[in-house]
């Protein structure tokens, strides 16, 4: 009996160990890629012209579902949704009001606290920017209002303030370097 | 099944499932869109 019980055991363990493991390689290789899959974290974005120019007009996101945002420490990337609001673009964190939240999305923090520099690429385009949080202000009206009406989320202005959701501001990299 | 033995079957296996992700083409892709159907559903329900 005892032993039955051991085999279905080491049985058990064997059947974890396939998807644990496949899981693990996967986002082992997705973290070397240039950007990231829609699940793991991806490495630098390398592919793509670099802008240079006036800054562009940020409508044209309204019909991009998610940008490829990529900070750099640590060097990572990742999918995330893009809003546009009165000419500027953000992108939005959520579930941080929660330490298993702030676990998952550690970027964010890194992101708040590190020196900001990130890198996006929109259809194949990338563009330097810095990021900037928002934490409270009038801005966050439009942000949420266009977070409802492009992704449904109920994210509110009270949430954000909250710090439940997190706004980062895809500023000017001139802008954040404190002209 | 011995300690030992167990201990072996489970490094070549972890090997197998991890050279397949990581040499066979359409292997990880596949893995992932199971993975993301997966979460998906189950996040509706």
């Amino acid at each position: 009996m005892k032993r039955l019980l051991t085999l279905v055991l080491q049985l058990i363990g064997l059947l974890l160990l396939v998807p644990a493991v496949a899981i693990a390689t996967l986002r082992y290789d997705t973290s070397r890629n240039d950007g990231p899959s829609t699940l793991f974290p991806g490495g630098e974005l390398v592919a793509g012209e670099l802008y240079r120019g006036p800054e562009p007009d940020w409508q044209f996101t309204n019909t991009v579902g998610t940008i490829e945002l990529q900070i750099s420490d640590p060097l990572s990337s990742r999918l995330v949704w893009i809003l546009e609001s009165e000419g500027k673009i953000y992108i939005a964190c959520g579930y941080m009001g929660t330490t298993l939240g702030r676990l998952w999305k550690h970027w964010a923090v890194h992101a708040d606290e590190g020196d900001g520099h990130a890198v996006i690429r929109i259809n194949g385009v990338r563009y330097e920017r810095q990021l900037v949080r928002i934490e409270s202000g009038p801005a966050l009206d439009g942000i949420a209002a266009k977070m409802a009406s492009k992704y449904r989320s109920p994210t509110s202005r009270a949430d954000i303030e909250a710090g439940n959701t997190w706004i980062f501001e895809l500023a000017p990299p001139t802008t954040a370097s404190g002209d | 099944m011995k300690m030992k033995t167990y201990l072996i079957l489970c490094v070549i296996v972890a090997a197998v499932v991890a050279s397949s992700v990581l040499f066979i083409p359409g292997v990880g892709d596949h893995m992932e869109q199971e993975l993301l159907g997966f979460l998906s559903t189950n996040a509706r329900g």
